[in-house]
Parts: C-alpha cells; sequence; structure tokens
C-alpha cells in the first residue's frame, strides 16, 4: 500500500524504464507488454472490487469483452469511425453494468459471486448463439486502430505509448479513488456492511457505485485489447477467462493496490514462458493456484511484506502447523 | 394438443431430471458449508468419462452408473479431507480452491479422453420404446427420470428421517450450537460433500447418456447447476426440484421455437427471480 509513499524515485524510474522500453526491446516484448496493460485494466476492475469493496465479480470479463463487441459492430458492420464506437461502448457497458448491478448488489458474498458468474454466462450465451448480430462462434475480425491527427497507433510502439498512458493516468485515479474519502467508506463495507447501514452510508449504493468504476476499467482494457488483436470472439467472454483474471489478483495479493499490476506481470509471463514448454497451460495455473492459495493466500505482495518483516518461513509453516480449528 | 408438444414436454421432464441430480448435489453442500463448489461441473464432466469408459470396456451401463458415481464420491472426500479442510471459514479461499480443482480436472480429461463430443452407448435392454396413451418414447428417458425421482426421495428420507439428516439440517441453522452438542460437524461435512460429489458424478453419468460430453463443457453444466440453485433458493431441495422442472421445460422448447436464444432464455426466470426474491424461490434470507 505504502509503496508510492515510500519509494515515489523507485516508481518514477519504472516509468522511465517502461516509456523508453520500445527502444530496447523487440516487437514480441511489446506485444507482451501491451497484453499485460489491456489485461491490467481487466486485473484492476476485478481487483479493485475485491480488493476495496470485498466483491468478488466475475461479471468483469463480460464487460471487457462487450467493449469489443460494440466496437466491432459498429466500425466493421456500419462503418462508424472513432471516437463514436469507443465512447458507445462505454456507453453500453455503463448501462448493462447498472442493470446487472441493480440485480446483484441485493446479495452477498458468495452468492454475490454466483451471480456475477451468471451474469457474464449469460453474455458469453448470448454472443455465442446468436448468429443474426453478434456472428456467433466466428466473432468479429479486422478490426484495426485509427491514424489520428497524424500519428499511426497501428505502429506498435506509438500503440503501446497510447496504451501507457492511458494505464498509468489510469492507475494514478484509481490510486485517488481508493485514498479518498468513498474509498474508506468501501473499506468500512468491506469490514462490516451492518455497521455502515447502521452509521447512515447508502451501502448498496456505494457498491454500486464501485461496480461501475470497475466496469469502466475493464471497458477500457477491452477497447485496447480488440484494437489491438483485432478481433473479437466468444472465447473472449468464457468462463476461463474470468477465472485466469481471477488469479492474476489473488497471485499478486488481493488486499494490495499493487497486487493485480504485480500479478498479471507475472501471470503473462508465467503465460508466455509456459506455452513454449507444454500444452498442459491450464493444469499447470491450476495447480498455481491450488498452491497458492493453501500456502500464500495473500499472494506475491503479502509473502514479500511477510519476508520483510522477518516471518520468513511463516507461510509455509503456517501450512504445515496448521492452527487449532476454530468451529465457524 | 399437438404430438410435437407432448415430445417436448417429455424432453423437458427428461432435462429437469439431470438437472436436479446436478443441482440438489450442489445445494445440499452449500445449505450446510457455505462452499459453492464451483469443480461441480468438472465432477460431472468427469463422473461421465469415466462411466463412458466402462461401458466402452464392459458394456454393462449400472456398472458404469455406479463406478461414475463412487469414484467421484472417493475423488470428493480426498478433495475435502486433504485439501477444503485447510481453509474452512473462508469463503473466498474455499471457492477457489474448488476454481483451481476444476481447471487440473477439466484439463485432465483433455488429457485422457477424446477431444471430440461423445455419448455413453445406452444397451438395447434398457431402451425399449415405450408407448404410454398413444405416444412412444424412448423407454431409457423414463428410466432417466425414474432414477432422478427415486434420489429425491432418497435425499428428502435421509434429511428429514435420519440422524445424519437432522445433524445436517440443524448445522445449516446454528453450526457452533450442533458442535456444542456432541455432534462431530467436521465428519458431517465430510459426509455431505461426499454426497454432493456423489451426485455430480451421477449425473455425469445419466447426463453423459442422455447429451453429449464434449471438452470445455463443464463451464455450461457448472452455470446449468448455478442456475438451477440460485432460482431455487440455496439449500432448498424443494427449491431444486422445482426449479428443474422449470429450468427443463424452458430448455426444450427454447431449443425447439427460439435456438438461437436457447441457453440465453434459461437465465430470464433467475434475473427475474432475483429482482423480486433475492433469496430464490424456496431460499432462506442467508
Amino acid at each position: 500500500m505504502n509503496l508510492a509513499k515510500k519509494e515515489p524515485f523507485a516508481i518514477g524510474f519504472i516509468i522511465l524504464l517502461l516509456i523508453l522500453l520500445p527502444f530496447f526491446v523487440g516487437q514480441y516484448t511489446i506485444t507482451t507488454f501491451i497484453r499485460i496493460i489491456y489485461f491490467g485494466f481487466l486485473s484492476l476492475s476485478m481487483g479493485f472490487l475485491i480488493g476495496q469493496g470485498g466483491l468478488v465479480s466475475l461479471t468483469q470479463t463480460a464487460f471487457f469483452g462487450l467493449a469489443g463487441y460494440v466496437i466491432g459492430l459498429m466500425n466493421i458492420d456500419h462503418g462508424i469511425m472513432f471516437p463514436w464506437p469507443d465512447l458507445t461502448a462505454f456507453v453500453v457497458v455503463f448501462v448493462i453494468a447498472l442493470f446487472f448491478g441493480l440485480i446483484a448488489m441485493r446479495t452477498e458474498k458468495i452468492v454475490f459471486m454466483m451471480i456475477t458468474l451468471a451474469f457474464g454466462q449469460i453474455v458469453w450465451a448470448f454472443a455465442t448463439q446468436n448468429t443474426s448480430i453478434m456472428h456467433g462462434w466466428a466473432g468479429i475480425r479486422g478490426i484495426r486502430p485509427y491514424v489520428l491527427y497524424g500519428i499511426n497507433f497501428n505502429d506498435t510502439s506509438t500503440f503501446y505509448w497510447a496504451a501507457l498512458v492511458l494505464f498509468l493516468s489510469g492507475l494514478f485515479l484509481l490510486w485517488r479513488i481508493v485514498n479518498s474519502h468513498f474509498g474508506l467508506i468501501l473499506n468500512g463495507i468491506r469490514e462490516n456492511p451492518r455497521r455502515m447501514a447502521a452509521l447512515g452510508y447508502p451501502v448498496y449504493w456505494i457498491k454500486l457505485v464501485a461496480f461501475l468504476i470497475a466496469s469502466m476499467y475493464a471497458t477500457m482494457g477491452g477497447v485496447l485489447a480488440c484494437y489491438n488483436s483485432g478481433i473479437i470472439m466468444p472465447t473472449t467472454l468464457q468462463l476461463s477467462r474470468s477465472i485466469w483474471v481471477l488469479l492474476t489478483v489473488i497471485l499478486g495479493g488481493s488486499t494490495y493496490f499493487w497486487g493485480p499490476v504485480v500479478g498479471v506481470v507475472t501471470a503473462i509471463w508465467l503465460d508466455v514462458l509456459i506455452s513454449s514448454m507444454t500444452e498442459r497451460y491450464n493444469m499447470v495455473i491450476g495447480i498455481l493456484f491450488l498452491v497458492i492459495v493453501l500456502f500464500s493466500p495473500t499472494g506475491i505482495l503479502g509473502m514479500l511484506d511477510a519476508i520483510r518483516s522477518g516471518h520468513k518461513l511463516k507461510f509455509l509453516s503456517k501450512f504445515f502447523l496448521p492452527k487449532k480449528k476454530k468451529i465457524d | 394438443m399437438d404430438i410435437k408438444f407432448v415430445f417436448l414436454i417429455l424432453n423437458g421432464l427428461t432435462q429437469a431430471a439431470i438437472l436436479f441430480v446436478l443441482g440438489s448435489g450442489l445445494t445440499l453442500a452449500f445449505g450446510l458449508m457455505r462452499v459453492v463448489n464451483l469443480s461441480h461441473g468438472a465432477f460431472y464432466m468427469l463422473g461421465g468419462y469415466i462411466g463412458y469408459s466402462i461401458v466402452k470396456a464392459t458394456g454393462n451401463w449400472p456398472l458404469a452408473l455406479v463406478a461414475g458415481g463412487l469414484s467421484i464420491a472417493l475423488a470428493g472426500f480426498l478433495f475435502e479431507r486433504l485439501m477444503l479442510v485447510r481453509v474452512r471459514g473462508g469463503d473466498l479461499p474455499e471457492t477457489l480452491l474448488t476454481v483451481a480443482l476444476a481447471m487440473i480436472i477439466s484439463d485432465l480429461c483433455l488429457v485422457f479422453w477424446a477431444r471430440t463430443p461423445i455419448t455413453l452407448n445406452v444397451p438395447k435392454y434398457l431402451n425399449p420404446p415405450v408407448t404410454i396413451l398413444g405416444v412412444t418414447y424412448p423407454g431409457f428417458r423414463y428410466i432417466l427420470m425414474g432414477i432422478s425421482i427415486f434420489i429425491a426421495l432418497s435425499l428428502w428420507f435421509i434429511l428429514y428421517k435420519t440422524k445424519l439428516g437432522a445433524a445436517v439440517r440443524a448445522g445449516v441453522d446454528d453450526r457452533e450450537t450442533v458442535s456444542a452438542l456432541g455432534v462431530n460437524i467436521q465428519v458431517i461435512y465430510s459426509a455431505v460433500f461426499v454426497i454432493s460429489a456423489l451426485l455430480a458424478g451421477l449425473a455425469g453419468v445419466l447426463g453423459g447418456s442422455y447429451l453429449q460430453l464434449s471438452p470445455g463443457g463443464d463451464t455450461t453444466i457448472l452455470t446449468y447447476s448455478l442456475v438451477v440453485i440460485i432460482l431455487g433458493g440455496m439449500g432448498s431441495l424443494l427449491g431444486a426440484v422445482v426449479s428443474s422442472l422449470i429450468l427443463g421445460q424452458i430448455m426444450s422448447f427454447g431449443l425447439a421455437f427460439a435456438p438461437q436464444y436457447s441457453y440465453f432464455l434459461i437465465f430470464i426466470p433467475m434475473a427475474i427471480v432475483l429482482a423480486i426474491r433475492p433469496q430464490g424461490l424456496f431460499g432462506r434470507k442467508i
């Protein structure tokens, strides 16, 4: 949490490195970083809800994919140019998120998770089965970035810089939201919604606003993703994708602001590494998931924290010497 | 009435039979343990595949049903004892563990079984054409419905007529008091999780004989079972019965009249019920 306060120079240095990156590395690395950025938005979206609000939402990937669909449909099928498809994407996702949120916020905890899972599946089902509007399994191909004001975003480096600027501003904005009065209330709701309600806070509406903020981050990721890959298909909306994003959040450390970012960077590089070695990608990811939940539920950042504060092997000993079981 | 509608209703009932076996396991585990087992779909698929292999090797369908169910029950037992017990009480870690298990199982299925959709072969003697009131319908589907009704009755009997069931129902209301009264709640947890896994395995063999088993199908199955228990109310056996009957008909008629939206349609009753009654048709406030 206090990374930014303690180490502003380190952050400045990292940002500088990221800006200069295209001068040092090849096309493939840059593309990987673009992937990190758009999945980073998605992971932030989910991580914000889990870490700050205690809301595990599996609908975020649907928003991510919907943004791509709106752009694909307007741009490719109807030939409408920037900025209308992109703006419409945000508006459409906002309206759908509002609708889902109004229903889902009536429930709590694990039930909320199941309902958001079902909502994600609704969108997936619609995109898969509907051939007249959504093109079914085939999806929409050929989405290309534009040339705007003489800048050609088809160039990988230019696209990377644009995405980086958006990502850094998104991070900064989220940082402000988390540390604002609103963020504090949200944390209060995560800890004890009944008490917050008793104190007079409109718990339902605050959670809904958080949900909408998160949906906008997912949309931003989706917009970048569809321009970068040039294709939008129902596979983007699959449950396995949501679960992968959830993994990145847990991997990094869901209670930390930087958790989703650390998680996504690690997961994407693991992805690159594993895919080149074995076909059993899902198996490896599943086992990784098991190990994290059992051994280090606070993720990579939690592990680093434990090492820094001297409890080097606490997370290991905790597993082999389970605490005396409490009932409930 | 048009004969077509009779067939559609019968198809819907067959579908409902499978949905019930699937959903009742999940709702049972949720009611007591507050664990949403997201590997339920993967359990179903693994059970179905094991049943498929046994039918292929021996041709004995009843054996496949028993073996498919029991092997998944064993898997569930091991998972509960070795993993789930370590993170008991934490909503998120418990759910995440089941997610991880689902990923591993579905990838294992890809390793050992076909990448193309398969269906279990039902022997002829189990599938005679049955004519009731002038309507001829495959007998095996009546057997499916019968098995489902039998399972519903046994679950009802276990829950309401046995000591185990009494402990389970008491545990749903107040775990602490139950354990203070000298009931070993950990054992009850294991028992319920094993029954839940058993039901998923059975559903896999039943469903695999009527529908298809396909790679990646576990998420679809998981969604079906979630919709069943969200609609019916989590932890409610009656809710599972009613919602699977409703959803079975919607799936059957949807497939016939609006194939582009058939999967989409099953979510509509769920959304309506959630908006009016978030705890589901027969659920209690959690």
